[in-house]
């Protein structure tokens, strides 16, 4: 079996060969071995794909220049597997191109019949190509995965979620060359038409076009981490074009995460194509229940919307066990039971084990509904929440348009402010209030949580003033939140939801970077499960 | 130091004005033109006095005259432009002139809050965030290669797309052949058209020929000084060590480069003999990172020998024929093509230059330079020299942990002097 993984392969000339072919497609939860032979910052498919060559023992394996990243996979492989080839794969489409990517198919063909030890068959190499029929376009309106490659299982699970067709444009989803030209020369045919198949960003051909002929009602974006190729078109994209467009970053070990999930979900809540799970719904009451990281919310309304009573607890090592005190305190609280909530939505990280929900909706649509239900001026929520921080822009009638989430990192969230609170040996309360009397401008330039409490180490050392030391951190806070409002776009009014909102000093320091009031709930903790609340009472309404 | 804050102080302030930023930039450089053109550092040679002040005149000449200038990276052939009187701003260097100026992380942060991937490379991500800024000037075309680095073709594409102007990139291939001598030969007499269509002025072929021959002038003399610095050491600094790659790669064949090499041949003839250990770098030496400043700048105990970058085609080009010459330095370079060619060029210079310890700054980012750090690392041992690779970012301060770095490299430097 010989392995490759980019789409510029040639795979019909090795079927050719008789010889089974597949896609490293890097299922590996951890990357230990790779980390062993190559440097942590290096892309995370090429790290994941050399832990599953050295895993699963894959020693015939066929690389395309493609990248920086996988010409030093080669060189890695080299000596340590039985047959490895690379193909110098050229950027440009010209004449002069094809007969440089020719040669490159002819020297492939002549080192895989020395490895092989057979000759290679031009007229099975016909029927192979042959077999390939041209795949019909997408007509109806659809969702577009774009950007770059995603694993299979996440393209599945999007699919599973969206109530429209997905197209796969990234190139795990490009269908193989299907037009090769019978006149003349077939591998340097077949050279012109895998040449020409729908660019990728290392090529330096014009992609603009690929979009063109969608009916598009979204686009999901995905770039790798460490592969910095689509950042670039996901930013054009985002200033020029008017379609909704989520980005999501994915390493390909833990590709279908809950965090990635939620975004999903909440992109196609946004658009109105979530698939829904119907329930029927009673009249009566209705409670939202927001289990985040740190804390766990419920909030209990009626009919009318009004809010009856609502709970926090802490989360604790037990998010179910957490969500059930919560929702026993608030609905003691309202002095109601159980049975008498005719549905519960629950959102937040552990919005799918909330047995007593009838439905999960993600923090993003809930923290929207929830501020544009407090204020109906409300466009820009900023919530930062103990594990992430978000930004979601809302429309005239308080549905989301557009959203942000910080990266899997908690910087800049809650657990930033707990971490340094513990450094710095004050109260988390103590160090919400806002700092006037400062001294020294201190900037902590980690952006890294553990580094940047490393840094606050080395500033208590050095005998810095606390106070400047804590307005340093909520300075650090508030630029990490408007780098993400600006990624989004500012537009007013702001309200501010989460644990973080009531800490006064990064709220200040917010305030200050975007000239603007933020306005603060009573409560604003409770903004998710409220939010979700109000969800859970529509549907009655529906 | 403090004089360099307020005026960095300044320029932020002035962002979100281009036009009072972009001023207070080249007063900048003017106010540093001035500075070492009357009073130059005394423990300088007088090769890198001289080398200082044209450093500072070739970033700001592009930067004033950009109607007459044209984005380059640093692998770009701008003998073209030598030749036909433009000038090039070689973005690598204008982004390191930012990070001098204490812009740097700004500049980032913009570049990132666009939606450009923190993981992309400091030096591309300074000069997106000046272009997002709009604090660059609009120049006439942009010419980049896809030689050793992944961010060039797309860096280049986001900017002249912004800028709207017509970028030519040139597509290098991985292995040197006749049909890929081909390939880059056409794309250069292409761009050769272009740049004529664009400046609307001929480019003269042996005007070319000029430029080739004094590049070839050039590397005799670079030839000279690494035979030299087997045995002697100038007294140098990191900065200087990257101010050569505007004389090694982007402004080579002109004139005043000729002129430094001479001196620099000069010079390196009378500096003192080796003393200490003798350290050579990998990629990039960190300039700013104080931990190797301190160790490394002026220093008699460790000296700085070079960077690789600085030494990658040390062979001359055939000046007959400059579009075949040319195409064949591109794809020939110790940076092109897979890693054994890039070793074969690191083993080249260690035989004659000797250095006693080599140091990788594994620059954030950079996928091409920190993949090999495994082959280097076997190939060193193999060599019995020792090795190092340390993470850091060569001009983002904030990608830097001091602490870390300065353990890393004593401990390092004290297994060099233990030998």
């Amino acid at each position: 079996m010989t392995g490759y993984v980019c789409k510029y392969t040639p795979v019909e000339i090795i079927r050719a060969f008789d010889e089974g072919v597949c896609r490293i497609e890097p299922k590996v939860k951890s990357v230990e071995k790779a980390m062993s032979l190559t440097h942590p910052n290096m892309c995370s498919f090429m790290k994941g794909a050399l832990e599953e060559i050295i895993r699963e023992n894959i020693n015939e394996i066929i690389l395309v220049n493609c990248c920086d990243s996988i010409r030093r996979l080669y060189d890695i492989l080299r000596g340590k597997v039985k047959f490895i080839h690379i193909i110098d794969l050229p950027r440009k489409i010209t004449g002069s191109a094809y007969s440089l990517f020719y040669r490159e198919l002819l020297h492939f063909i002549g080192a895989y019949e020395a490895y092989k030890g057979k000759k290679f068959d031009l007229n099975k190499f016909k029927k192979v190509l042959a077999e390939h029929k041209m795949e019909n376009a997408c007509k109806g309106k659809c969702v577009a995965v774009f950007g770059g490659r995603l694993n299979d299982g996440v393209i599945e699970n999007i699919k599973r979620r969206c109530n429209l067709d997905v197209v796969n444009l990234t190139c795990t989803g490009i269908s193989r060359p299907s037009k090769v030209g019978q006149e003349g020369d077939l591998i340097f045919s077949y050279a012109k038409a895998l040449l020409n198949l729908p660019p990728c960003m290392r090529m330096a051909e014009d992609r603009s076009k690929l979009l063109d002929d969608l009916n598009l009602k979204g686009v999901i974006y995905n770039t790798v981490k460490f592969c910095d190729f689509y950042s670039f078109e996901y930013t054009s994209l985002k200033k020029t074009s008017n379609i909704p467009i989520l980005k999501i970053e994915t390493d390909y070990s833990d590709s279908n995460s809950g965090q990635v999930l939620t975004r999903i979900d909440a992109f196609l809540e946004s658009l109105g194509v979530k698939r829904a799970i119907a329930h029927p719904v009673k009249s009566g009451y209705f409670a939202g229940i927001d289990s985040g990281s740190t804390s766990t919310n419920v909030v209990i309304i009626d009919e009318n919307k009004n809010i009856i009573s609502y709970s926090t607890v802490p989360t604790g090592a037990r998010a179910l066990g957490s969500a059930r005190e919560a929702y026993r305190i608030a609905l003691k609280k309202a002095g109601l039971k159980e049975e008498d909530i005719a549905y519960a939505v629950s959102t937040g990280y552990g919005r799918i084990n909330i047995p007593f929900s009838n439905e999960s909706v993600t923090e993003i649509t809930c923290h929207g509904r929830g501020a544009f239900y407090l204020d109906k001026g409300v466009r820009t929520v900023i919530d930062i929440g103990g594990q992430d921080s978000k930004v979601i822009r809302l429309d005239d009638a308080g549905n989301v348009v557009d959203f942000v989430m910080n990266d899997k990192c908690s910087a800049g969230t809650g657990r930033f402010l707990e971490v340094m609170s513990r450094a710095l040996e004050v109260s988390i309360e103590d160090m919400a209030r806002a700092v006037t009397d400062f001294q020294e401008d201190i900037v902590i330039t980690s952006m890294c949580t553990v580094f940047a409490e490393s840094e606050v180490i080395s500033l208590i050392a050095r005998n810095k003033d606390r106070n400047d030391i804590i307005r340093g951190i909520h300075q650090s806070v508030a630029s990490r939140a408007v780098s993400l409002l600006d990624r989004v776009g500012r537009s007013g009014k702001y309200m501010m939801t989460g644990g973080v909102a009531k800490n006064k000093g990064v709220v200040c320091e917010i305030e200050a970077r975007i000239c603007e009031k933020i306005i603060i709930p009573f409560e604003p903790q409770i903004v998710g499960a409220l939010g979700a609340a109000v969800i859970a009472a529509e549907k009655r309404q529906e | 130091m403090d004089l360099i804050r307020t005026y960095s102080h300044i320029i932020r302030k002035n962002l979100d004005n281009p036009e009072r930023a972009f001023k207070f930039i080249k007063f900048g450089l003017d106010a540093a033109l001035k500075y070492v053109s009357l009073f130059p550092d005394r423990r300088l040679p007088q090769a890198l006095g001289f080398l200082n002040k044209i450093c500072l005149k070739n970033i700001k000449e592009p930067l004033c005259h950009p109607e007459n200038s044209i984005w380059v990276n640093i692998f770009a052939p701008t003998e073209f432009l030598h030749a036909m009187d433009i000038y090039p701003l070689f973005i690598e260097a204008y982004s390191s002139f930012m990070s001098g100026f204490l812009i740097e992380g700004n500049l980032i942060d913009r570049a990132e809050s666009s939606g450009i991937s923190n993981t992309l490379c400091s030096f591309h991500k300074v000069f997106i965030g000046s272009g997002e800024f709009n604090i660059l000037k609009k120049p006439k075309m942009a010419i980049t290669t896809s030689m050793a680095c992944d961010a060039n073709i797309n860096t280049f594409r986001y900017m002249a797309g912004k800028y709207n102007i017509p970028l030519y990139i040139i597509d290098v291939p991985y292995e040197y052949n006749r049909d890929s001598l081909e390939y880059v030969k056409k794309q250069l007499k292409e761009m050769a058209v272009l740049i004529e269509e664009v400046f609307d002025r001929k480019l003269d072929i042996d005007k070319l020929r000029e430029i080739v021959i004094r590049e070839n002038q050039t590397k005799t003399l670079i030839n000279e000084y690494i035979e030299n610095l087997r045995q002697r050491c100038l007294n140098s600094t990191m900065s200087f060590e990257l101010y050569m790659l505007f004389t090694s790669h982007v402004f080579i064949g002109r004139e005043d480069t000729l002129n430094f090499y001479k001196m620099l041949a000069e010079d390196i003839k009378r500096a003192p003999l080796r003393s200490g250990g003798g350290i050579f770098f990998i990629h990039l030496p960190p300039m700013f990172e104080v931990s190797f400043k301190e160790r490394f700048n002026f220093s008699r105990d460790f000296h700085l020998l070079g960077c690789d970058l600085n030494y990658d085609f040390l062979e001359e080009v055939e000046y007959r024929e400059p579009f075949e010459g040319i195409a064949k330095k591109l794809i020939l370079n110790a940076y092109n093509g897979s890693i054994e060619r890039r070793i074969e060029a690191l083993s080249n210079i260690i035989d004659r230059i000797e250095p006693d310890g080599i140091i990788q700054f594994c620059h954030w980012g950079c996928k091409q330079s920190i993949g090999c750090t495994g082959m280097f690392k076997d190939y060193l041992k193999e060599k019995n020299i020792p090795f190092l690779a340390v993470d850091g970012d060569v001009i983002d301060r904030r990608n830097n942990q001091h602490g870390q770095a300065k353990t890393r490299l004593e401990a390092f430097l004290e297994i060099v002097k233990r030998r």
